[in-house]
């Protein structure tokens, strides 16, 4: 038997959650029950006309090739900032943590990036890469013996630069984190271990890497949520999914065929999809999580 | 504490209550844009001066973000019946607007008032791309169109004559190879939006970029870009490109920069750039005509920026006072200081004829040349009006998709468009499915 928390009050428990409660039905549950009704649908871009196509959106997303190479570039992106983007800040910020001179300056300087705005931090990679007057382009060439290297054209080239760009966004946010892991870590356990004769190397993966996996499962998901979804203004202001769709990663793709482009049930269908897949991921990783994380110490 | 906080409400109740009464007796109207920048002040100096001299009309315009967000949130606000007076829309959204079932076509506004109105006064080129079956169905705010702008310094030092820009795309071809051999610049060419350059070169050569006369007729259910013309189009692009002389500058205004830096000579561009690229340059900047293909007949460069819809079921007092602003609009000073003020063609010939004899053109002539390259064209045929298409923002991105593929090397000219066309046809059958 649980004791009661709330003696005489049964309802006020849930009367103090209403609010949430209410927030999640207005701005989650009841939009995404619309466009999951909506992806059945075709309609005109004012609404006068709609007409019931079934999963007509869903096959036509399937059979799409655009669609497809859409998943596929969310696939290497995603990828390219959550593995390539974690390593380097876990590098950076196992350096951060050794005590050295200017520790105060370098964090600072090596966080900062997490404080620009997409629309600072998309602008200033754009002037860099721009082709003809670009510092970058201008360096390759010097470099590569006159090697135009252009990202308004090679899909390839921009894909990368985004990738490049997105992750040294988070760097900033994934340093900060990864800070207060290692600096949670117990020294006596470093110095224990050193003590028996490990390496660095050694210590890093036997007792800081399992120390700080919290940190890195939660980094997982954050950095996830931040490749799928957040990454739109840098994309925006960037190539707005350009070159020949290069970087049209999922969500771009979906805003583009909502608000741009007027097509609300393909947009819908999209968003009902990229819902059932990222669901399923934060399910799986909070599974593992839970299972391979050591969170006792 | 209290007692400022009661009294500081008070007034702003007696504030709110006495403006509440002074807008009373004033007919209020709104109107969404989309013009930011030295536009936005353009703007609004035209808008307090209509206020000023209608004393009976409060005009609000309200800066609502991009073309495709004001168009957006218009379709929003329109169907929870919070919709403006005055919307302003895109180019590319005209079909849209057509088959929205939302608003009041220009034409009809004056015999609903009982007034009659001499639509022969606007630029007929500019009326003709928004007019179907003869009537206007929106009225010309921004119209500009794409001109070749150039470099006359390099021009110089490249041992071209600065006064002559190529007229022809083999001229293009010369001019470049000899920019690139004197070694003055790397590249020679770029252009800004790049799909919308695509279809001038249709409409400039009369050639239909799709079936139902452009989509003047009906709905365009089949797109023509991939057809001879466009893969000839193509090609030469591409050539330019593997020779060096055109470098491929991005969507909407990005290549802007190369040109004012002096990385290259020549770039076509909207003539809304025109200020913007005088005032950002270090050189002497010429302009000239788009340069034709040779052996195709002539068409007119296709207009391109934005026009006024008026909302549909709105009370005569309001009708009658978005009526009077779109009467302000046409008045000669106020084209002439929209023109000025932005290098957006003044609507009304009237205007042309006043910045003509107080010698606004002979001071800088640059901003004649898009006049003449639009007034001596023809207008008598769909093809040099310029397509319509339903899904015309996705299509034109299907465009600029092929060109960045062919001049690339990712993909043929032909294999390229032929992509394209496919999926545009797609798009035009489903628009046609749900529109039509």
């Amino acid at each position: 038997m649980q004791e009661e928390r709330f003696p005489g009050h049964p309802f006020l428990p849930y009367l103090l959650i209403l609010p949430s409660v209410a927030v999640i039905v207005i701005f989650l549950v009841v939009p995404f029950i619309q466009s999951a009704r909506g992806s059945f649908f075709m309609t005109s871009a004012f609404g006068t006309r709609t007409i019931y196509v079934g999963l007509r959106n869903y096959i036509a997303l399937f059979h799409s090739s655009y669609y497809l190479h859409s998943v596929l570039t969310t696939l290497i992106f995603a990828g390219f900032v959550i593995i390539i983007g974690l390593a380097i800040s876990l590098a950076i910020g196992l350096l951060l943590n050794q005590k050295i001179r200017w520790q105060g300056f370098y964090q600072v300087a090596l966080i900062w990036t997490y404080a620009l705005s997409p629309a600072v931090a998309g602008t200033i990679w754009a002037l860099m890469f721009a082709p003809a007057t670009g510092i970058v382009p201008f360096v390759v060439a010097r470099l590569f013996g006159g090697y135009v290297l252009n990202w308004m054209t090679d899909g390839q080239v921009a894909l990368l630069v985004v990738s490049a760009a997105a992750t040294w966004k988070m760097l900033g946010y994934n340093i900060i984190f990864f800070l207060a892991g290692l600096q949670n870590i117990p020294k006596e356990l470093l110095e224990a271990a050193r003590v028996d004769g490990a390496g660095p190397w050694r210590v890093f993966w036997k007792i800081t890497f399992p120390m700080l996996s919290p940190t890195t499962t939660f980094l997982l998901f954050v950095n996830m949520l931040y490749a799928f979804f957040q990454v739109f203004g840098l994309i925006d202001i960037m190539t707005q999914g350009g070159p020949g769709n290069a970087t049209n990663i999922l969500v771009y793709k979906l805003y583009r065929d909502a608000f741009i482009y007027m097509n609300s049930g393909s947009a819908d269908a999209q968003s009902v999809i990229i819902f059932i897949v990222i669901a399923a991921a934060a399910v799986v990783q909070l599974r593992v999580a839970t299972r391979k994380a050591v969170y006792a110490r | 504490m209290k007692k400022v906080l009661v009294a500081g409400l008070a007034l702003v109740l007696l504030v709110t209550m006495t403006t509440g009464l002074a807008l009373a007796d004033k007919v209020q109207i709104t109107w969404w844009h989309a013009m930011s920048g030295p536009r936005l002040d353009v703007v609004n100096s035209i808008v307090a001066g209509f206020n000023a001299s209608h004393p009976t009309i409060e005009l609000k315009a309200l800066y609502t973000g991009t073309y495709p967000e004001t168009l957006t949130k218009f379709i929003a606000a329109y169907r929870s019946h919070n919709a403006p007076n005055i919307v302003q829309v895109y180019e590319v959204g005209t079909q849209t607007m057509l088959d929205s079932h939302a608003v009041t076509p220009v034409y009809q506004i004056p015999g609903m008032l009982g007034e009659t109105w001499d639509w022969a006064q606007y630029v007929i080129p500019i009326t003709h791309y928004y007019s179907t079956a003869g009537n206007l169905w929106s009225m010309p705010f921004n119209s500009s169109t794409a001109i070749l702008y150039y470099n006359k310094d390099l021009f110089a030092k490249a041992g071209l004559d600065p006064n002559k820009p190529p007229t022809t795309w083999k001229e293009v071809e010369a001019y470049g190879q000899k920019l690139l051999a004197s070694g003055v610049t790397k590249h020679v060419l770029s252009f800004g939006w790049p799909g919308w350059i695509f279809e001038q070169m249709f409409a400039y050569h009369n050639q239909l970029f799709a079936n139902n006369n452009n989509g003047r007729t009906g709905l365009a259910t089949q797109v023509l870009f991939n057809g001879a013309f466009g893969q000839m189009v193509l090609s030469t692009w591409t050539r330019l490109a593997k020779e060096g002389i055109f470098l491929y500058g991005g969507p909407e205004y990005s290549a802007n920069q190369a040109f004012e830096a002096g990385q290259i000579a020549m770039l076509i561009q909207s003539t809304s750039s025109l200020a913007g690229i005088e005032q950002g340059s270090q050189f002497k900047v010429g302009t000239g005509f788009l340069p034709r293909f040779e052996g195709y007949p002539r068409g007119n460069s296709v207009i391109g920026g934005g026009s006024l819809w008026i909302t549909k079921g709105q009370s005569k007092a309001q009708l009658e006072a978005v009526w009077e602003f779109l009467k302000y609009l046409a008045q000669t000073d106020v084209a002439v200081q929209w023109h000025k003020g932005t290098g957006y063609f003044p609507t009304v010939n009237s205007a042309v004829q006043e910045l003509l004899t107080e010698g606004w053109f002979s001071k800088d002539q640059n901003y004649l040349t898009a006049f003449l390259q639009i007034l001596s064209g023809r207008r008598d045929t769909p093809a040099a009006t310029g397509v319509r298409l339903g899904p015309f923002v996705q299509i034109r991105e299907l465009e600029r998709t092929a060109i960045e593929q062919a001049v690339s090397g990712t993909m043929s000219p032909k294999a390229a468009l032929d992509a394209a066309a496919q999926k545009a046809n797609e798009l035009l059958q489903q628009y046609k499915q749900v529109n039509g």
